[in-house]
């Protein structure tokens, strides 16, 4: 069932091929696609064969890959770039690492496509220091290119040179921004910059640079042996190909999975995903990592593409998809996520660095029953604000989670904040643990537990909490052997 | 040239204006604090929101980041513009500490301006605010972090326009520190620029630290005096005190900025052994006494040995129009030209530029624009810093340096050097100028001339001299034409060394007034604002001269070596207690106006009490009188400066300009000379095999105002002797030992420095006034030398 739903482009080869010998990569077809855009394409052509493909960038921002080489290929320059961001950052994202760990090749054979495209001899991977295997993996790749002469001052013999030097991140979420990325391969602070100028005209180290992620360079070979129209025969109507997302959360089924685009959620979540265990009921799920946004119940036959995934507030981002079951507190969540974004601003602008630290203390207040309604509407105001006026992408992606859950799950904050309740049970200051009377039979054991000895009773006789001097720390609960006592 | 509607106004702007740029043209100033006019925007504030209505980019946007485009229509009124720009506000102020009272920006801090325009009074955050711990960043920048607003413009300052490496942003989010990695003094010899810079309150001005309210200064449009440059600044002054210097704007000279020299330089105003009442014989007396005396001594020695016996000194510190009158006054008595510098070979030098440069010479704007910088015996941070930090601006552009020199010159900038002895250098300019090929080994220099399209040829006249500066002028002309300008930038010694030299035409130098000392010819001598006993470098014949002398006089206000010995001392006004006009560097006339009136400063005369508990009818120290006036009242003219002005420019020509000139504007040049390219000077013959010794300017200690300044004591540097690390390893000297340098007579145990970018068999000392290096004379040719070791430490 799962497999059915699953269409494999990106991760043709993952588990397949021996990722640390080149030949089993050529067994699989591998580095003919560069072959045929060396001897038989144009650089025109071959640009565009990628527009003609629909391909859109699978870093986050989806932006036509054939347009944004159209435009690097455009300006002239005696040195060009192509980069590729490995840098994956959102939290529990692991597909460019599955990518480059299980096929190293096709990225480097994309990247010297891409190349041969816009008229670069250079390429740089920009990979976070965490992922030891993938960068080994590649620097055997690397190696073995080189040796084979697919890589170097002469590839295959046509003149044509590419090179690939491996860069490393520290792990900022920041720098998996274009932007921010080049400063830090430079050397620099990673800061983002605005934008104009786009890294096509501007960009490592002033020259035309067109930077890719893992995952968009991973179809290009595929694009290029099976053909545009191939590609754009699969997935909807604004979105071609396939994407791969890492599902993880509350789900039965855990992993990366790879579906054609404008699938719906529904099919993710129960026909791939094996819906919720324990047979708890789907709520949401957050797409597009920490800033992205939760698609609810009620999305779920949205059919997954970029534009759609805009229209309820949240972003196809790279790919992280965190399930959520019936447990999960949304405004707990968003301050979760919120916190995240917080904590990774760079700290240029002022509505990302301030207002993400007034966001949080907004929704700290929410999720300890202090807030009022008219400061909740201040904060979807200021949500706005900051979504339409930060200076980069990490900025103006960070209110959302807020405004996506307030979308759906008003009702929520609004029990915070008016009810001083968590329906979830999850904001501990809106807790209340109460014993019933009619159940308890005084045996004492939850006074035992009490680290702040709030409880009192006789034995044998019903006891009860000190609501005042509770900490909310639910031992009792877990240790009452007659279900006598509540949260609510 | 797009055209744009803001506020429903129209508007044309260049090509690449911004549009907040395009309305500050409109005079509408909407709140911003990282966009710079030097430093360009970034977009990190966000407080210079707009609302687009039309055009091709539409909704709220950063106004500093988008260009102006045809089309466009803009509000800044918008309301919802409006309220963005006053939440911003409200966020900057969040964590800002409501310590105004006692904070030095009070008055002309930005954040109060803009808090104050964006109409946010009432604090509603009631949370923690963020503090961190300060800094100590040197004598010249105090440190309060909590008052940062995270504009990064001190950053883009300190590191992107000045080149400094040790201060910048550090930590992330809520958690961004501006400072050092570790405290520690500011390294950059620009640091003092992050004071004007910020625009809060978290790096001020230590010295001035606590002394003034911005709105209690008084200040006015002045020029720098620390170097032929003529940067413009502001200086700011209260109780009779010079309290402070901040850069004034002049986009053809300094641009924004100003170096620390001259910002810190300014203190030998308010020197407390600065002369201050007329003395004769070291006896006080009142003006006009002091003026009858120096008539009268002087009429009686011309009656007694003829006008040829009375000689005048003027100098390069001294303005144009006391030079001037200078020269007037000797007219009228009858006697020769007066000699315009106490250093005959830097004097011929400076003439030698004049003779030639303003046709040629380039403005910093025109060495920020270049492609190719030919650096030929000039070293910018110690002999015109600002210089130093135009260079950088054009490398920034995408230009080129390329540096031959002697010495181990330093820029904050990429620069290619191309080794060099000393006597190449003339040799290198000959080829030059004579259109030869050069030697095989500097090719790359050929190769770049022959790319650049804007070369600046930039040098030193104190290692050029006199032909050689002629010869880089004719260099010049030789490379220039009207497809592929080429300029020059000569480095000269004294604030006004141009104006001085223009004025001394051919007349007579030190050396021949020397003679005429000697001869016992001279009986009077009057110096204005001059001091040949510490500039002269044959000092011991000059002592020989003076010991002749029937009277000598001088006019100044430092209490100078000459002044000391001087039978008559009329004490005259430093420039920011005066007007007048100083020419700089490239033949620009830049006037100053006065920003107070001299007196003992109330620090000095109130011995610390406050409010002053002594009362008088006069103010103290308050007889310096400006030299122009006394001189104009010797020639028995009006004390009118606009008249003087007008009767200077009616006799020489090239100053036309001099009489519409004004204290605001860029300044103007002076009108070329009829110079004719200048013979190209002949091979020099290589020096023998001994050590030669240079004597350098250094950027802290050599220029005699600011080497009288107390804010500078911390950064100048102690005496030592820089050798070439082979020499040193031949002679057995390692770094810091303490070694025996002969040279000139004369003996010194200094310690050791080493180099390996300077020219073998080369020894190098700094010229530091008020130390034992002072009896070495820059702008000579090398002296043979000894070098040997005495000690390890
Ligand atoms: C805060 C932030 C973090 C980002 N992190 C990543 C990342 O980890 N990996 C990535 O490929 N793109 C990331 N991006 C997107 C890149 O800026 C860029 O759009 C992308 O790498 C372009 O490649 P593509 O066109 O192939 O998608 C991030 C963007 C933002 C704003
Ligand atoms: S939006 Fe955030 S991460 Fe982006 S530049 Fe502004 S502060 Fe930095
Ligand atoms: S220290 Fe001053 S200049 Fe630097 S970021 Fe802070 S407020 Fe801006
Ligand atoms: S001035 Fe435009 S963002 Fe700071």
């Amino acid at each position: 069932m799962a497999e059915k739903k699953q269409l494999r482009i990106a991760t043709r080869n993952s588990g397949f091929i021996d990722p640390e010998n080149i030949d089993s990569y050529i067994a699989a077809g591998g580095y003919q696609a560069l072959g045929k855009c060396l001897t038989e394409m144009t650089p025109g052509e071959l640009i565009e064969e990628i527009k003609k493909s629909g391909l859109r960038g699978r870093g986050g921002a989806g932006f036509p890959t054939g347009v944004k080489w159209g435009f690097a290929a455009q300006y002239p320059s005696d040195v060009k770039y192509v980069i590729c961001n490995a840098d994956e950052g959102d939290p529990g994202a692991y597909m460019d690492r599955a990518v480059l760990e299980g096929d190293p090749h096709s990225v480097l054979e994309a990247m010297a496509i891409a190349g041969y495209a816009i008229g670069a001899g250079q390429g740089t991977i920009y990979i976070r220091a965490e992922y030891p295997l993938a960068i080994k993996r590649l620097r055997i790749a690397i190696a073995q290119a080189q040796d084979y002469g697919l890589q170097g001052p002469d590839i295959l013999g046509t003149g044509f040179g590419f090179e690939i030097e491996i860069k490393y991140g520290a792990g900022a979420f920041v720098c998996g921004e274009e932007t921010a990325l080049i400063r830090s391969i430079e050397g620099n602070r990673g800061e983002p910059y605005t934008k104009p100028p786009f890294p096509a005209e501007a960009g490592y180290w002033d020259k035309p640079t067109v930077l890719n992620n893992v995952e968009t360079l991973a179809n290009i070979p595929a694009i290029i042996l099976k053909g545009a129209d191939w590609y754009s025969s699969i997935g909807s109507e604004t979105a071609k190909g396939t994407k791969v997302f890492s599902l993880v959360g509350k789900i039965t089924n855990v992993g990366l999975i790879e579906v054609p685009m404008g699938i719906t959620l529904r099919e993710i979540v129960f026909d791939i995903g094996g819906g919720c265990p324990g047979g708890k009921k789907f709520k949401a799920v957050q797409t597009g990592g920490p800033s992205g946004g939760v698609l609810t119940y009620k999305d779920l036959d949205v059919p997954i593409d970029y534009e759609h995934l805009a229209a309820c507030e949240s972003i196809m981002g790279s790919g992280g998809m965190i399930v959520m079951d019936e447990d999960a507190c949304m405004v707990d969540i968003s301050k979760f996520f919120l916190n995240f974004t917080m904590e990774e601003s760079c700290g240029k602008c002022a509505p990302c660095r301030i207002g993400s630290k007034r966001l949080f203390e907004a929704l700290e207040r929410i999720t300890l029953g202090h807030s009022s309604l008219a400061e909740l509407e201040r904060l979807e105001t200021l949500a706005r604000q900051i979504k339409d006026t930060a200076l980069c992408g990490l900025g103006q992606t960070m209110p959302n989670p807020i405004l996506s859950t307030l979308r759906v799950f008003k009702d929520e904050y609004l029990a915070h904040v008016l009810d001083k309740k968590c329906p979830a049970g999850v904001c501990k200051n809106l807790l209340e643990f109460y014993i019933l009377a009619e159940k308890c039979t005084g045996c004492t054991l939850c006074t035992k537990v009490c680290p702040v000895d709030c409880i009192s009773g006789q034995v044998k006789y019903c006891h009860v909490i000190d609501q005042d001097l509770c900490i909310k720390c639910g031992a009792c609960l877990e240790k009452c052997k007659f279900d006598a006592i509540v949260k609510r | 040239m797009p055209t744009l509607i803001i506020d429903n106004q129209s508007v044309t702007v260049p090509e690449g204006t911004n549009v907040l740029e395009a309305a500050q043209q409109l005079g509408i100033v909407v709140p911003h604090f990282c966009y710079h006019e030097a430093l360009g925007a970034v977009g990190a504030c966000r407080v210079c929101a707009m609302l687009f209505i039309d055009g091709p980019v539409k909704g709220m946007q950063m106004s500093c980041m988008v260009e102006a485009k045809d089309g466009m229509v803009v509000s800044t009124e918008a309301p919802e513009a409006v309220a963005y720009r006053s939440q911003v506000i409200e966020w900057l102020m969040l964590n800002h500490p409501h310590d105004c009272p006692v904070c030095d920006e009070g008055g002309e801090c930005q954040l109060q301006d803009m808090t104050v325009a964006s109409g946010h009074s009432v604090r509603r955050y009631s949370g923690k605010k963020r503090t961190y711990q300060n800094q100590d960043l040197g004598p010249f920048i105090a440190h309060e972090m909590n008052r940062c607003i995270q504009c990064y413009r001190c950053v883009r300052t300190y590191q992107d326009y000045c080149g400094g490496t040790d201060y910048g942003v550090l930590g992330a989010n809520q958690r961004l520190y501006f400072g050092r990695f570790r405290d520690g003094p500011l390294e950059s010899p620009f640091a003092g620029n992050l004071v004007d810079i910020c625009p809060t309150g978290v790096l001020t001005n230590k010295p001035y630290r606590f002394t003034s309210r911005f709105w209690d200064l008084q200040e006015a449009l002045s020029v720098c005096p620390h170097c032929s440059l003529g940067c413009a600044v502001i200086p700011g002054a209260r109780f009779r005190e010079l309290q402070r210097v901040r850069a004034g704007v002049n986009p053809e000279v300094n641009g924004w900025f100003i170096c620390d020299r001259g910002r810190f330089g300014y203190d030998y105003v308010n020197h407390p052994d600065r002369p201050r009442t007329p003395l004769l014989h070291g006896e006080e007396l009142p003006w006009s006494e002091a003026l009858e005396a120096l008539q009268q001594r002087l009429s009686e020695l011309i009656d007694r040995h003829g006008s040829d016996s009375i000689a005048l000194l003027g100098s390069g510190r001294a303005s144009l129009e006391s030079n001037y009158l200078l020269r007037r006054l000797g007219e009228q008595l009858g006697t020769a030209a007066p000699v315009y510098g106490s250093h005959a070979a830097r004097d011929r030098a400076a003439r030698a530029v004049t003779d030639l440069a303003a046709k040629l010479s380039a403005s910093l704007a025109e060495v920020r624009s270049s492609d190719l910088l030919l650096v030929m015996g000039a070293d910018p941070l110690a002999e015109g810093p600002m210089l130093a930090l135009a260079i950088r601006q054009a490398v920034r552009n995408g230009g080129r340096v390329m540096l031959c020199d002697p010495r181990p010159v330093e820029l904050p900038c990429s620069a290619e050097h191309l080794p060099c002895q000393p006597q190449e250098l003339p040799q290198l300019l000959r080829i030059l100028a004579a259109g030869e090929n050069l030697p095989a080994n500097l090719q790359p220099l050929a190769d770049a001339l022959q790319q650049a399209k804007r070369p600046v040829l930039i040098g030193g006249s104190d290692l050029l001299g006199a032909e050689g500066s002629a010869a880089l002028l004719a260099a010049a002309q030789k490379l220039n034409s009207a497809e592929r300008p080429c300029r020059t930038m000569i480095l000269l010694p004294e604030t006004n060394s141009f104006g001085a030299a223009l004025l001394a035409g051919d007349g007579p130098d030190f050396d021949q007034l020397l003679n005429d000392m000697d001869s016992g010819r001279i009986k009077a001598l009057l110096c204005l604002e001059a001091d040949p006993l510490t500039d002269c470098p044959d000092r011991k014949r000059l002592l020989q001269g003076l010991e002749q002398l029937e009277f000598l006089a001088v006019l100044d206000h430092l209490p100078s070596l000459t002044a000391k010995k001087a039978d008559l001392l009329l004490p005259t006004t430093a420039v920011a207690e005066g007007a007048g006009t100083l020419v700089n560097n490239e033949g620009r006339m830049q006037a100053f106006a006065q920003v107070f009136s001299p007196g003992e400063p109330l620090r000095f005369t109130g011995q610390g009490g406050h409010p002053p508990r002594n009362f008088s009818s006069t103010t103290p120290g308050a007889l310096p009188c400006q030299a122009w006036a006394v001189l104009a009242e010797l020639c028995g003219l009006p004390v009118n400066l606009a008249e003087i002005r007008r009767e200077l420019a009616a006799k020489e020509p090239r100053l036309a300009g001099l009489p519409e000139l004004s204290a605001e504007g860029p300044g103007q040049r002076v009108l070329p000379g009829n110079g004719a390219s200048s013979s190209v000077p002949p091979a020099v013959a290589t020096a023998d095999e001994s050590l030669q010794l240079l004597v350098c300017e250094t950027l802290y200690g050599s220029e005699p105002l600011s080497a009288l300044s107390a804010p500078l004591d911390p950064v100048c540097p102690h005496p030592y002797v820089l050798l070439q690390e082979l020499d040193a390893a031949r002679l057995g000297i390692a770094a810091d030992d303490l070694v025996q340098l002969t040279a000139g007579g004369q003996q010194l145990a200094l310690p050791a420095r080493l180099s390996s970018r300077m020219a073998e068999g080369l020894v190098i000392v700094p010229r530091l006034r008020g130390t034992e290096l002072e009896s070495f004379y820059p702008g000579q040719p090398p002296l043979p030398c000894r070098v040997e070791k005495v000690s390890t430490p």
